[in-house]
Parts: structure tokens; sequence; C-alpha cells
């Protein structure tokens, strides 16, 4: 069976920086995977050129099996891969459960128009869907509240399980900590660890927060000066001396 | 829940609608505010159709009655030259402003937000040139005069007779009602809600899977559509298309409609044409002052209430049920 993320080769440059440079790595079962990093180290490139947002220079990127690295960002999200912003980012003049409803909906233009015609009602069972995520977050209580009005801890729990209600095959996480305070710390985690058990799916995740990191992910991959250094158990990659040259280096 | 964006139910709908036609009997005796009533409707469709835009899409359109004059010129061609019926011919307006503007978006709605605002500035003044300057097909700064009404309707139970103030009156309301409920029934659907993402915050609507360039152009040549069916409408009252009709001045005043009315409400636009339309034109009030009276009011309204004179109204509103918000 093919990978459910591969990435072979992929370079990319702004003008004379190779940002990324021949970084190539295959995530091959479900699990949460950290991909952590010197600053520099290439980390936020390269999840741009895996949802789109960048286009590589060489190189390719495949979704179980798939190619899509000349996919553009809508299509690629429709295959499967969903991603939160390291800016968070959320519908804000939205309550939090038309966050959720927005995320799940057929966005293909002409099904949209059809639907406008035929004025068809919701996909079944999508609001009990919604409403158990935000349970799982506990922002139930929250769901007619626009989104704009939540705490950052909060619509950081509400931009993840957004952007799981599409039942994406992977989810990247672009520093999901940064700016979470201590206490929402936790929340966040045991959250993810739910949502990996529930989904079985891959959540490759960012984090400069290497406590946080480490006690949650399975599996950690170190990039370094656009290439993946490193890669093991967190265990392995703490005891690395290549790992700890580079960040000390 | 879902669809906060407007509190509008059927039952108001069709309460709507029939005050809008209840005000033709009622001022049958008066032509003059039949006038401007009427006026008032063939600017507010143009309006909504720029509300879909600035107000759901966040796309602002500064060249938008360029499309109104092309679906006019169209209307009022095909009428006067081909004396094709009034209804074929606004379909054939409506159609053409919608290509039109297809073919405007296809290339400049890549462009980022300022950009595109500039450019579609350019488009309505090379519209303008465009009716002002083709001798030969559009009458030049002459316009095209003696466009003529549409025949008498048969209802069955009554004939609404176009050539008499309160006939054209309904002809306008129930293009204007028409126009309202494809606002409506977009603002409701999923379309919608990803018009609003789009406006909302563009990156996250892609990465959730909106092509957002095929939605701000499908939007865009409905948008532009509407507002050459408004612009057909409007020179069939009038009896003649004249290039200032579309000009530079009256598509800042369609902006200044959309946006004091309240962009972004359905409602807004017939707001805002009342109060730019049929008061000015039933106070009298000189061109000159008209701008700097509504200079005046556009930064009052701006200060004080920034959502417009629809979210003024709905501030009220609340105000006095503040308990059944929910």
């Amino acid at each position: 069976m093919a990978a459910i993320l591969e990435i072979e080769g992929v370079t990319k440059s702004f003008g004379g920086v190779r940002a990324v440079d021949g970084a190539s790595f295959s995530l091959a079962a479900p699990g949460i995977y950290g991909l952590i990093g010197p600053n520099g180290a290439g980390k936020t490139t390269l999840f741009d050129v895996i949802c789109g947002r960048q286009f590589a220079d060489a190189g390719s990127v495949r979704l179980a099996g798939g190619r899509i690295d000349g996919l553009r960002v809508h299509q690629r999200a429709r295959r499967g891969i969903a991603r939160t912003f390291q800016e968070c980012r959320v519908l804000a003049e939205e309550t939090c459960l038309d966050n959720l409803l927005f995320a799940a909906q057929d966005k293909q233009l002409s099904r949209e128009l059809l639907r406008m015609l035929r004025r068809a009602c919701p996909q079944p069972g999508i609001v009990e869907e919604a409403d158990r995520l935000l349970d799982l977050v506990g922002l139930r209580r929250l769901r007619a509240e626009p989104a704009g009005n939540l705490s950052y801890g909060q619509r950081r729990l509400l931009e993840i399980v957004a952007s799981l209600i599409g039942r994406p095959r992977l989810l990247l996480l672009d520093e999901p900590a940064a700016g979470v305070n201590p206490a929402l710390l936790d929340v966040l985690r045991d959250c993810l660890r739910r949502v990996f058990t529930e989904r079985q799916i891959v959540l490759l995740i960012v984090e400069h927060n290497m406590e946080f990191i480490m006690s949650l992910a399975s599996h950690i991959l170190v990039m370094h000066q656009g290439r993946v250094l490193e890669q093991g158990p967190p265990a392995a990659i703490q005891a690395s001396r290549r790992v700890i040259d580079a960040y000390l280096g | 829940m879902r669809g906060r964006a407007g509190a509008v139910r059927p039952a108001t709908g069709m309460a709507f609608a029939a005050v809008l036609y209840l005000l033709a009997p009622v001022f049958a005796g008066s032509p003059y505010v039949l006038f401007a009533l009427t006026l008032t409707l063939c600017y507010a469709i143009p309006a909504v159709a720029l509300n879909l835009l600035l107000g759901y899409t966040g796309l602002v359109s500064l060249g938008h009655m360029g499309f109104a004059g092309v679906g006019a010129y169209v209307t009022a061609l095909l009428m006067k030259n081909a004396a094709v019926p009034f209804a074929p011919a606004l379909a054939a307006g409506t159609l053409a402003a919608g290509v039109v503007g297809a073919l405007v978006g296809i290339p400049c709605l890549r462009l980022r937000s300022h950009f595109f605002i500039i450019v579609t500035l350019a488009v309505g003044l090379v519209l303008f040139l465009l009716f002002n300057n083709l001798d030969w097909l559009t009458g030049g700064a002459a316009g095209l005069p003696g466009v003529p009404r549409p025949h008498p309707i048969n209802l069955g139970f009554a004939v609404v007779d176009p050539r008499r103030p309160v006939g054209f009156y309904l002809v306008a309301a129930t293009l204007f009602l028409l126009v309202f409920a494809v606002q409506y029934t977009l603002v409701h659907s999923d379309f919608g809600r990803s018009l609003a993402a789009i406006r909302q915050d563009e990156t996250l609507a892609a990465s959730r899977g909106v092509d957002v360039f095929a939605h701000k152009l499908a939007v865009f040549a409905l948008s532009a559509a509407l507002a050459g069916l408004g612009g057909g409408l409007l020179i069939d009252f009038l009896r003649a298309a004249a290039p200032q009709s579309f000009g530079f001045l009256e598509d800042i005043n369609l902006v200044l409609i959309v946006i004091v009315g309240g962009a972004g409400s359905l409602f807004g636009p017939l707001l805002g044409a009342l109060l730019f339309i049929a008061l000015p034109e039933t106070l009298r009030i000189a061109d000159t002052y008209r701008m700097v009276l509504f200079g005046a009011a556009l930064l009052a309204l701006a200060l004080s209430a920034p959502r417009g004179l629809s979210g003024l109204a709905a501030a009220a509103f609340r105000k006095l049920r503040p308990q059944a918000s929910a």
C-alpha cells in the first residue's frame, strides 16, 4: 500500500535562498508526527508546498500514491488535506457551529449552484457531528457564539475541529501551541490525542514548543537547512548528537 | 443558527411584496410619486447586484453602472431597431451584461483587491467612452431616444399597461422582487456561504476547498447580469438610453447607495436607493447641492452607523425587543 504522504526531493528557492533543499520523507502509517527544526530550516515552506500555497521547484508530493504537486490549494483540500494556520484562522463573523458546517459543506461550484436551485437541505446528521466535535473540545455551549468572540485558545480548538469535520486523510498543524496559555495546552494535547484515536489519520505538526511536541508525537522529523536531518521516536531524537548540533551550531 | 445574515422569513417576504404592490393603488392618483418610486426601483436593482459583490463577497466594483449600460443599450437597440418585445429584449440585455461581466472578470479577478478596484474603475470608464463615442451604434452623446414602452400585459383578471405610470411601476416592482429573491436565495445557499467565507478570509476559504477564483467569477458575472437588467429597465422607463446615465458619477452614486443603505444586508440597497434617488427627486434638491449634502450624510453615517441604514434599523429593532434576540 502506498504511503499516506510521500515527499521526494522537494526543492524550493526564494531568490538566492534555498528554503527547502531536496527534502524527502514518507509517512506510511497513521500517527502523530512532529516536524521540528531551528528557525529557517524550511518547515513552513515545506508545509506550504504540501498544501499548495507554494509550488515546489523540483520534487514530488504524493497523497496516498497520487501526485498532488500540480494541484491548487482547494483541489488538494478536496482530496483530503486539511490544515490549520500559525496565525489561527476561523470565520470570525460566523458562529462556531456555522464554522463547522461550512467546513463540512461540499464546495464544488457547480453542485453549489444546483443545490441553490433545488433548495437542498444540509447533509443528514452533520449538525449532530458538528455538535459532537464541539463537545470534544468543550465548545458546545458556545456553538451559537460568533467565532470572533472566542478567546485565542478557543479559536485554535475551533479551527482544529473545523478542519476535521471534512474527514481529511492528512491534517497539517502549523504551530498549534503558539500563543496558547499553559492550562489550555493540556486541553489541546488531549484534544489532538483524542482526534488521532478516533480518526486514525496522519497528523503532521510543526512545533517550536519542544515539551509539547515531544510528549505528543510518536515520531519526530527534524529539518535542518532545507533537508530532513533525522527522524525517529522522540527519545532517540532528543539523544541525537546531530540534532543537538543543528540546534546549537 | 445558520443564515444569521438575514432574518427575513417567507412571511416577511410576502408582506414586503404586498407592500410594494399596494403602493401602486395607493399612489395611483399621484403619478409624480410613482415616477420617483419607479426610478428608485430601477436603481435598486443594480444596487442589489453590487451588494452581492460589495456586501456579501467583499469585492469592490467601481464600474458597475457600465454593466448596467451594456444591458441598457442592448435592450434599447433590440426594441428600437429590431422591434423586439420588451421581455426578450431585456433578457438579451441581461445576458449580454453577464457575458461582458464574465469577460472582464476572467483577467481581472486574479488581481489583488486594490488592483481589482482600480481595474473596475477603468472598465466603467471604458464602457462609458464606448457608449459616448460609438455614434453609429449607441447614438453617441445624444443617446438613443424613443425607446418604446412594453405592450399592455393581460393577466386575465386585469390588464397592466406599462405605458401608464401605475403599469410601469408594477413591472418595475415585479422585476425588483425577482432580483430580491435571487439575492435572498443566494445569501441563504451554500454558494452564498462560500462567498461569505471568501469575504472573511480568502486563504482560509481556499484551504477549506473553495475555488476562490471560480466562485468570484460566478458571482461577478451574475452581478453584472443583474445590473444589466436594472439598466434595461431604467432606459425603458426613461424611454431613452444616454451615456450620462452610466458614467462615473453614477458609478460612485451606486456604491454610495449600497454603502449608505447597508452593504451585506438584504434591504440595504433598497433603503439606499430610496435615500439617494427618491428623496432628492421628491425634494427637488438641485444636483450640485446633492453631492454636498450626501457627503455630509455619508460622513455622519460612517461615524455613527458603520453598517449603514439597515444596520442602524436592525440595532434599533434589537433595542425594542431585547429578549427576543436569541
